[in-house]
């Protein structure tokens, strides 16, 4: 039987690892459960469920400041700052969904966003959560109260464990108030097109943007047959694929810069401007993932590789011959989401051709029996490994915090 | 006074063996410094209060050799102290008597520039301004720009997360940088982070990123590299109070528009800097705030407007353009010869780094000079308005008895200011041993404890900088032991489904 702890406040929280910790009892932290799909299965029988942690604590708008209690819905978050016309730069798409089964949109908690680290297209302007996480207060697997940061937009009093808390997936501490920077949303947003079915070249395209004066806020790739997907007008004229820029800013500078855009890869391409909701709506789709959605009972796969964003074409073109799968890049190449169908999900290949480019992937879905036999997180370096797990000897101590969700039980011990 | 660790005898009874180590490591001349009169020049950073001749100090070539000093200064139990530029403010290089200071001044070139990435890989010496310097010719720029820029290493930046004038737009270095190489303690060469923008595991780049020197020495830095905007125009805008001012800075903020620079200055700044340098500032306002757009020339010309016309409904009483470059580097002018400015009118003076909430500004301006007036000193503010973080400019005279002891508590208290009113101890400068005691003001024990796990799982020994950041060290033992009380062994009574 599963035991549920749902503690409604801090003290509470830290009453619970208490008790699991003197009992020896293995949590599996949640938030809504929303992303419980992604990762190992947490080897424990007791949920840790911070879902009634909830509530905002203040918001700031002309501090740029949010502070909420981690099982805060992202969507009441999201509500609030867009009433201020604000929004977290970092923009998260709709993960969960990627992780199949009706998942309503911007489901999920901030806490488990944070835990994550959770990032859309806007990461190679801005960042991920990493980035924008002032501060937080936890209860480490030692079960005590610890913090770091604050609230202000700069501080480095003391080691930066904001960053450490964020991706690490709930094994180091339970938190229960994040602290995050949010930031005005744009004037203007437009989408410069460009017409292009070689993901190299989309690459060269991407780059020689990012590269350029016009402050490109993201810069993706979508593929001739998930552009089909994509529900706008213009989008069913090209027959091919196509790259993907976005300008961000006040209106005549949105004006100046697309059309910039326009005029230096025109020899790449045929181009379009897409503005206001459409220009959205491609966004979205590209955050989400929208052409790799399904319904987690299919067999098949999703890898999320990450490699410097310049051999992003390259990579893709190799993981589409070795696999046979289909790709769609983001961050102007630095993320290839590749998605795999049939029985196999070619683990070895994918983290070699990852490897070989400086880069790592990810299996962010598949189906349960064969994520038990393959790492899911690409395999760190063993060196950076034991630094990892004495960080998290010396966090939870008791191996109590969701053991288990970082590697499959036979590499237990080994990594974090 | 400051408590350091005591030296350890045994090491320096060892220094002859230790200096025929060293110099087996790194055999060319002048990599091993031994004389006194060689040393001095080491025996203090930036914070040039607290003095301290090292043991001796060595200035390594190569990652191999950093890997040998490290491993032969572990097995031996030697402490070490990392050096970068020494313009640190907070003491983080002080040197300690029985220590070997590791100089990274000679690890100074620009290894790699791969435009396609938009990535500098450079060694740790190399200056903060010297990366824009090797970038600039094809119109790119490394966004971090502390003040010290022309001097400052990136080794030391990473080890501070050092911040500008650009921080509130562009990030500290913790947002711009990509990826170390650093070598632990024990000789290790760790590489972390890259070209890519995922790491495998922990987040270790982001928590070696204002480190301190307390967890390895770094020997490599990758850094992200910018497009350089357009162009850039300042606004100077004066106010009858600094009230008026932070109102100003709010409005700007809450119309959605986020300058690339956003500094302050109150009356005693304004005066100092415009004597010294006579950028025109106005000198009959109680704050003046410089206001940088930057971008294609259409934004900023659209954006000063909008900047100009919300100063004006926020009270405003004097409002300036910059109409040229040479004006905008004028305007700028005062604010980046601040320090110096009060150097000519204080014989010395103190800087602090707190930041606090920007709608606590003028609480904080107002309670600064209850406590000018309580320990008898006076107080210049340059204030990075947009991140709210404030440089109070203490003014003493070292020379007269009891004079630093007092700014020294000044300083102290301004900075228990800032944390009561929901601020921090530090916004870019560290703690080092400056503000070292002052940590319990900020964090409980057991907040300390976790960040000294951290510290435990990287260097047991606490070999790396000792006496830095925390006021006091437990033992690992002690770090390790669960504690009864967390234990809670009745059944928790919370909800249960
Ligand atoms: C006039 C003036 C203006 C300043 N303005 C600013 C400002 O605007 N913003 C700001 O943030 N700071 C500012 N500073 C502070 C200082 O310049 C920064 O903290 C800077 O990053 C220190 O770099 P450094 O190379 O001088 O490091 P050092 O002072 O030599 O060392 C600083 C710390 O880094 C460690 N360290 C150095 N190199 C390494 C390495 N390779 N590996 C591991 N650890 C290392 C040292 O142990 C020490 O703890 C200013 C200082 C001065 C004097």
């Amino acid at each position: 039987m599963v035991d549920v702890l749902s503690p409604t406040t801090p003290d509470q929280l830290r009453d619970a690892v208490g008790w699991a910790l003197g009992s020896k009892t293995p949590l599996e932290v949640i938030g809504s459960g929303s992303k419980r799909a992604f990762g190992h299965a947490v080897l424990a029988d007791t949920v840790l469920d911070c879902s009634k942690l909830s509530g905002i604590l203040f918001y700031e708008p002309e501090e740029l400041v949010i502070s909420a209690r981690v099982g805060t819905p992202l969507a009441e978050i999201k509500a609030a700052l867009a009433e201020k016309n604000q929004q977290f730069h970092f923009e998260p798409g709709n993960f969960p969904a990627l992780l199949g089964d009706d998942v309503v949109p911007d489901a999920g908690t901030i806490g488990g966003l944070v835990a994550t680290n959770m990032a859309g297209s806007r990461r190679i302007k801005v960042g991920a959560a990493r980035d924008h996480l002032l501060g937080f207060e936890a209860v480490s697997g030692r079960a005590e109260d610890f913090k770091s940061g604050g609230r202000v937009m700069k501080n480095v009093t003391g080691f930066d464990l904001s960053k450490l808390m964020s991706g690490s997936f709930g094994t180091l501490g339970v938190m229960h108030t994040v602290n995050l920077k949010v930031m005005p949303c744009d004037e203007q947003s437009a989408s410069i097109l460009v017409t292009c079915d070689d993901p190299k070249v989309a690459n060269t395209i991407m780059t020689a943007a990012m590269g350029s004066e016009n402050e490109v806020s993201a810069a993706a790739w979508i593929s001739s047959a998930d552009v089909r997907l994509l529900d706008i007008p213009v989008a069913s004229e090209f027959g091919g694929g196509l790259v993907a820029l976005r300008v961000e800013g006040p209106k005549p500078s949105v004006s100046w810069r697309s059309e910039a855009l326009c005029t230096a890869l025109g020899q790449y391409g045929e181009t379009y401007e897409l503005a206001g909701s459409y220009s959205q709506r491609l966004w979205q789709f590209v955050a989400d993932v929208k052409p790799f959605v399904c319904a987690s009972d299919k067999p098949n796969m999703l890898w999320r590789v990450s490699v410097p964003p310049a051999s992003g074409g390259a990579v893709a073109e190799r993981l589409m011959d070795v696999t046979g799968g289909r790709v769609m890049m983001d961050w102007a190449g630095g993320l290839i989401w590749l998605q795999i169908t049939g029985s196999d999900a070619m683990a070895q290949q994918v983290r070699d051709i990852a490897g070989a480019s400086d880069g790592q992937a990810v299996l962010v879905r598949a189906p349960a029996k064969m994520r038990e036999g393959i790492a899911v997180f690409h395999p760190e370096n063993p060196a950076l490994g034991r630094i990892n797990a004495k960080l998290r000897q010396n966090f939870d101590p008791e191996g109590i915090l969701n053991p288990g969700r970082l590697s499959p039980p036979s590499a237990i011990g080994e990594g974090a | 006074m400051l408590r350091m660790p005591e030296p350890d005898q045994h090491t320096l009874a060892r220094r002859k063996d230790i200096i025929a180590a060293m110099k087996d490591v790194i055999p060319s001349p002048g990599g091993v410094i031994v004389d006194e009169d060689q040393l001095r020049p080491y025996e203090c950073d930036g914070l040039m209060a607290y003095r301290q001749l090292p043991m001796i100090v060595v200035l390594p070539e190569n990652t191999g050799q950093v890997a040998a000093i490290l491993k032969y200064c572990h097995t031996h139990k030697i402490r070490v102290v990392p050096r970068g530029a020494g313009t640190g403010l907070s003491g983080g290089a002080l040197p300690m008597a029985d220590a070997i200071t590791i100089s990274m001044m000679k690890f100074n070139r620009v290894l790699d520039i791969d435009w396609d990435n938009r990535a500098a890989v450079v060694q740790p010496g190399v200056t903060n301004l010297g990366i824009t310097r090797a970038v600039e010719h094809k119109g790119f720029y490394y966004a971090p720009d502390p003040s010290s820029q022309i001097a400052c290493s990136i080794g030391g930046n990473i080890a501070e997360n050092s911040g500008g004038v650009h921080s509130l737009k562009y990030g500290l270095t913790t947002n711009n940088v990509l990826g170390v190489e650093m070598v632990t303690i024990e000789g290790e060469i760790l590489r972390v982070g890259g070209k890519g923008l995922d790491q495998t595991g922990y987040d270790l780049l982001g928590i070696i990123t204002g480190s301190e020197g307390l967890l390895g020495i770094v020997t490599e830095v990758t850094v992200r590299i910018l497009r350089k905007p357009e162009t850039a125009r300042a606004l100077l805008l004066g106010f009858n109070s600094s009230e008026e001012g932070g109102k100003c800075v709010a409005a700007i903020i809450a119309a959605g528009i986020i300058p690339g620079g956003l500094e302050m200055m109150d009356a005693p700044a304004i005066k100092a800097t415009e004597d010294f340098v006579h950028a025109g500032y106005p000198l009959d306002v109680e704050a003046l705030l410089l206001v940088e757009l930057d971008g294609p020339q259409v934004e900023v010309d659209y954006l000063i407007e909008r900047v100009g016309n919300i100063a004006k409904d926020f009270g405003a009483v004097y409002s300036r353009i910059s109409e040229t470059e040479e004006e905008r580097l004028l305007f700028w002018s005062g604010r980046k010869n601040a320090f110096p400015a009060i150097g000519r009118i204080s014989p010395d003076y103190m800087c602090m780094d707190g930041t606090i909430p920007r709608v606590r500004l003028a609480e904080v301006l107002a309670g600064m000079q209850v406590l000018s007036q309580r320990h008898g000193l006076g107080v210049a503010n340059v204030f990075h308005a947009g991140d709210g973080n404030l440089h109070p400019l203490i003014m003493f005279d070292a020379n007269k008895p009891g004079d630093l002891e007092r700014a020294e508590a000044f300083g102290g208290d301004i900075l228990k200011l800032c944390v009561e009113v929901g601020g921090v101890l530090s916004g870019e400068h560290g703690i080092g041993v400056e503000k070292r005691d002052l940590m319990g003001e900020m964090f409980t024990a057991d907040d300390m404890k976790h960040q000294e796990r951290i510290k435990m799982a990287f260097d047991e020994d606490q070999l790396l900088n000792p006496g830095k950041v925390f006021p006091t060290l437990h033992g690992c033992g002690e770090l390790k032991t669960l504690h009864a009380k967390a234990v809670a062994d009745k059944f928790p009574t919370i909800p249960r489904f």
